[in-house]
């Protein structure tokens, strides 16, 4: 629960004969996550024929893609269960060579035919606008005085030629504006012949080029094209309908083979990456401990020589190859989201999920308290989440409605409803209610001086889990010296302190604070022993983990190491004050819903009840979001940097399916 | 449609973080310091990179895997930035992400055009491809594979219908057929590339626009100046070759500039005028075998600078996740010339002149 799921590395030696069987049993319900264990082969055996099988299924299945393709038939995806065993490569060739044979002759000639109508097609764009010139299109090329060249060209290349033609002599026509294919012609003096082929060339203007039986005049070429065209498009569409005929006679069949050759392919691909012995192959790959039983079960059923070993992992610090799979949990899916844009959980390591699951939304709720506005939150959510109304938030529609049931909390202790507070919730809307805690907007330095309390306790409990995946992982060097280390915790509780005596006596004095400096410990004497620790943490991890040298650079360390209890402070400082901004926001919504009342005048007109409305509107889309934004922000920076390391391995396991669902 | 701070909240404050875990120029000098390949890989274990190179075994690890490691974690990071930004800045973002897919159809091109020469019989084309090709994933429309077994230029090309590179090609292709060279292939896909990117630059509105055109005006300086100057050197192309196979614009260098060079301009008196902390461009362009790599070094690192100064100041546009995703490939570009020189023989000197950011940490 706290961890990402637990897995267990499996081992297992099957026996050639049920090597199908088995791997099928492997890719049957996307639980296995396969590992390279092909080195563990003999190589003395050769090069592993299954890659070479899978580069053959590979191919093979394109062909028969091609092959629907042409007869224009989309392929199928069916249930892992329906399908039986590798196809025999000779005997899916012999069927696909057939179909092919029959498919392809006229697949040809259709291609064929549409490319010929393509041609066509162009050569009549390019003819059609100089229809009305009456001169032999080829004496054009045989002017004695004018070079020209009538073609296509990119239409985003024509400003450029006609830039690179500035120093010649030259006219330039667009007689077919086309967004693709303009048509053009360029004229030039024949004396620049050489400049204006070079920059025709290099702006990629394609000359016209004709079949030798089309000549004559513009207009008696465009006539006979435009009759080419008729008789090639009649001929596309008897093809066409000849191969709809093929589509429908060999759709099952295709479907059937496709289907076998692709999960044959993927199954070959899985195999090649076994290590094969003389009778046995080894296959290594890790499965969720849960699903291990049934796993086991479904390899016995399969291969009744099969053994396996199966070693349960241990989350140290030395488990970063062992893949990450996290609880497979809806209502958990938008806190994984944000969890796992920052990082991949570890295998060793505290999957955040649920601490996130319940300091995201009461944080966004402290800052965002309003009854009304954050039951309006959870009902947009709601909708969100069910496709009803706002389909772009679905994402985010469970995480709208978890803030939004905390805003609600905050918005009944802090006595506010779509920005009604105090005598105005009697006045407007014709009820008493009084903040069941505190009134942000009436009592602004308690609520900042709570809301540094309030980060501090997170920020101990974000090093104290720390701590807690430093001792998990067996890392006695963190654990005592890392940055948030048990000298570092000890600093910083001596930090509070100086924190307590800068801060006295004002309201806005951390009461944690407070009450730390009131323990029975010589802070004065343990504030310069943990600032010591602090600016060496470096030299001790060094000593607890044997590195050499101890001092790397000499009097350069202890500047560094200054530096190091400086930015030290500074951010215990930085850290701590961050939280001032759970209390400011708070306050801060409470002045926005005085200034839309400010707006909206005194009287209950229509015009009040608008102001109010688009006010409150404006409110939770507006404010909701920047609360969103410093909600993440804190986490982000302030709360996951303090014991959150990220970079797990995802877990891939083999499926035959894509929709196949993840275990 | 969502923009300002609603559209950017969440982008900006991810990329904030993962701008974070970035190297310093202190850890490329570190990273430089590895006395072998395999000090190098233990190093970058240590990184954001460990994860990638740990899930192969050591003994796994050539050069050429480590460096497709690496770009995994770029493919990675463009697909989480893509999916987390807005819908007006999706299709400049995607059209960023494409200069990969760009380099993976050249590679495709080059593979057909080289493939019966060079390689060996035994091993399948498509083999020996796949392994320099960018890890795109699900974001490309390239059918790659069947284009190398294709066999021909031409046969591949038509596999590309549909794509956004259909059109370009098409026009290049007649080209390509009577002089049976790729290059007006790879000027047409690099010139339709970069017209479509700054196309959807100029798309956007506000500060997004501004941003944009800045950091993607940005990159086609560097690629205006370095392509007129190889043009000119190296292919010997006449003005209005150079011309049209440039672009008019950009942010600092203006196509006055461009078409000057073109035209016979003295070309380090032109780059020097655009970059003027450049130094002794006039000095690199006298050897340009030599100089013009560095000078492609320098206006890279000015390029990082660029995108550097992004993040400073209003978050809430489209500039940070361009600014981070254009750095995080220049960190890599700096990774590939570490992991290249540290498996080569390349000279320590060699090695600092080329790596991109060691030289900012000043």
């Amino acid at each position: 629960m706290f961890f990402p799921r637990e897995m267990t590395e499996v081992e297992l030696i099957i026996p050639s004969k049920d090597l199908v069987t088995a791997t099928k049993a492997l890719s049957g319900r996307g639980v296995f996550h396969q590992v390279d264990s092909a080195y563990l082969g003999i190589e003395s055996l050769g090069p592993n024929a299954w890659q070479e099988k899978a580069a053959n299924y590979s191919a093979l299945e394109r062909r028969i893609q091609a092959t629907m393709h042409t007869l224009g038939l989309e392929e199928q995806q069916r249930s892992a269960s329906d399908f039986d065993t590798i196809i025999d490569l000779g005997a899916a060739h012999a069927d696909i060579d057939r179909i092919e044979g029959e498919v392809k002759e006229v697949g040809e000639r259709l291609l064929a035919e549409k490319k010929r109508m393509e041609l066509l097609e162009s050569q009549l764009r390019q003819i059609e606008p100089i229809s009305d010139v009456n001169v032999e299109v080829g004496a054009l090329s045989k002017s004695e005085h004018l070079y020209s060249i009538l073609g296509v060209m990119p239409a985003a290349q024509m400003s450029r030629l006609e830039t690179s033609l500035a120093r010649v002599p030259h006219v330039f026509f667009t007689l077919k504006e086309d967004s693709q294919k303009p048509v053009v012609w360029l004229l030039g003096p024949r004396s620049a012949y050489d400049v204006l082929d070079r920059a025709a060339k290099s702006a990629y203007l394609n000359p016209l080029t004709l079949p030798e039986e089309f000549i004559g005049t513009p207009e008696e070429i465009a006539a006979k094209t435009r009759k080419a065209i008729e008789t090639s498009k009649q001929a596309i569409f008897g093809l066409e309908a000849q191969l709809k005929k093929l589509g429908g006679a060999h759709n099952a069949e295709l479907q059937k083979l496709w289907w076998d050759v692709h999960v044959s392919r993927l199954m070959a691909d899985a195999i090649a990456r076994f290590g094969q012995l003389r009778h046995t192959y080894v296959v290594v790959g890790w499965v969720p401990t849960a699903e291990l039983q049934a796993l086991t079960e479904r390899l016995k059923a399969a291969s009744k020589e099969i053994l396996i070993e199966t070693m349960p992992t241990e989350r140290t610090a030395h488990s970063a190859n062992v893949p990450v799979a996290l609880t497979n949990n809806k209502w958990l899916k938008p806190i994984q989201e944000l969890i796992t844009t920052y990082g991949r959980p570890g295998y060793g390591e505290l999957d955040p999920t649920f601490m996130v699951m319940l300091t995201f939304p009461i944080l966004y709720g402290a800052m965002f308290g309003d009854l009304g506005q954050g039951l309006l939150m959870m009902l947009v959510g709601a909708l969100a989440h069910k496709r009803i109304f706002m389909k772009g938030l679905q994402s985010i529609g469970l995480l709208l409605v978890y803030c939004g049931f905390f805003a609600s909390v905050f918005g009944a202790l802090y006595g506010s409803i779509f920005g009604f507070e105090g005598h105005h919730i009697q006045e407007y809307l014709g009820f008493h209610f009084e903040p069941l805690w505190i009134s942000p907007v009436n009592d602004i330095l308690t609520i900042l001086g709570l809301a540094i309390d309030a980060g501090i306790v997170i920020l101990l409990f974000s090093y104290l889990l720390s701590l807690f995946n430093a001792a998990r992982a067996k890392d006695w060097a963190h654990f005592w010296f890392g940055h948030t280390g048990v000298v570092a915790i000890g600093f910083y509780l001596c930090f509070l302190t100086i924190l307590n005596s800068l801060l006295g006596s004002t309201p806005i004095a951390p009461k944690l604070a407070a009450a730390i400096s009131r323990l029975p410990l010589p802070f004065g004497i343990l504030t310069p022993i943990f600032a010591v620790g602090v600016m060496l943490n470096g030299l001790f991890r060094n000593i607890v983990e044997g590195h050499r040298p101890l001092l790397d650079g000499g009097a350069m360390f202890f500047v560094q190491a200054f530096m190091d209890l400086f930015e030290g402070a500074i951010s215990m400082l930085s850290n701590t004050l961050s939280f001032v901004r759970v209390g400011a926001f708070a306050v801060a919504h409470g002045g926005l819903s005085l200034a839309i009342f400010s707006l909206a005048g005194t009287e209950p007109t229509i015009g009040f009840w608008v102001t109010i409305i688009i006010g409150n509107i404006f409110i939770t889309g507006f404010e909701g979001l920047i609360v969103y934004i410093q909600t993440m922000r804190l986490h982000y920076y302030e709360i996951l940097g303090k014991f959150f390391h990220g970079g797990g391995m995802r877990f891939e396991p083999l499926r035959l399916n894509p929709s196949q669902e993840e275990a | 449609m969502a923009g300002g701070v609603s559209g950017y909240a969440a982008i900006s404050a991810k990329v904030r973080a993962m701008y974070s875990n970035l190297l310093t120029p202190q850890d490329i000098s570190r990273l430089s310091e590895s006395p072998d390949f395999s000090s190098l890989l233990s190093a970058l274990k240590h990184t954001q990179y460990g994860p990638y190179l740990s899930a192969l075994k050591d003994n796994e690890l050539t050069p050429r895997r480590a460096v497709q490691q690496i770009k995994r974690r770029l493919a990675d990071t463009y697909a989480s930035v893509v999916q987390m930004s807005p819908t007006q800045a999706r299709p400049l973002i995607r059209q960023l992400y494409r200069s990969f897919e760009l380099g993976n159809l050249k590679a495709v091109l080059r593979s057909i055009v080289t493939v019966s020469s060079s390689w060996n019989a035994d091993e399948a084309p498509w083999d020996r491809v796949r392994e320099v090709l960018f890890p795109f994933g699900s974001f490309s429309t390239l059918p790659a594979q069947a284009m190398v077994e294709s066999g021909s230029v031409a046969s591949a090309v038509e596999l590309l219908k549909g794509t956004p590179y259909e059109s370009a090609v098409s026009f290049a292709l007649r080209r390509f057929s009577a002089e049976q060279n790729l290059f007006p292939i790879e000027v047409a896909l690099d010139l339709d590339y970069w017209r479509r990117l700054w196309t959807e630059a100029r798309k956007l509105k506000g500060l997004d626009r501004e941003a944009a055109t800045k950091i993607i005006g940005s990159l086609l300086d560097m690629n205006n100046l370095m392509w007129t100057a190889r043009y000119k050197i190296y292919h010997k192309l006449s003005e209005e070759e150079l011309i049209n196979y440039t672009l008019p614009f950009g942010f600092r260098a203006h196509d006055d500039d461009i078409r000057a060079i073109a035209a016979g301009a003295d070309a380090a008196a032109v780059i020097s005028r655009i970059f003027p902390t450049i130094p002794d461009v006039a000095a690199l362009l006298e050897k340009p075998h030599t100089g013009l790599p560095k000078l492609e070094v320098q206006i890279k690192r000015q390029v990082i600078q660029q995108c550097a100064a992004a993040f400073i100041g209003n978050p809430f546009h489209v500039g940070l996740p361009l600014a981070f995703l254009i750095l995080s490939d220049l960190e890599i570009q700096d990774l590939i010339a570490l992991i290249e020189a540290k498996s080569s023989d390349i000279s320590d000197e060699e090695l600092h002149s080329a790596l991109l950011k060691t030289a900012l940490q000043n």
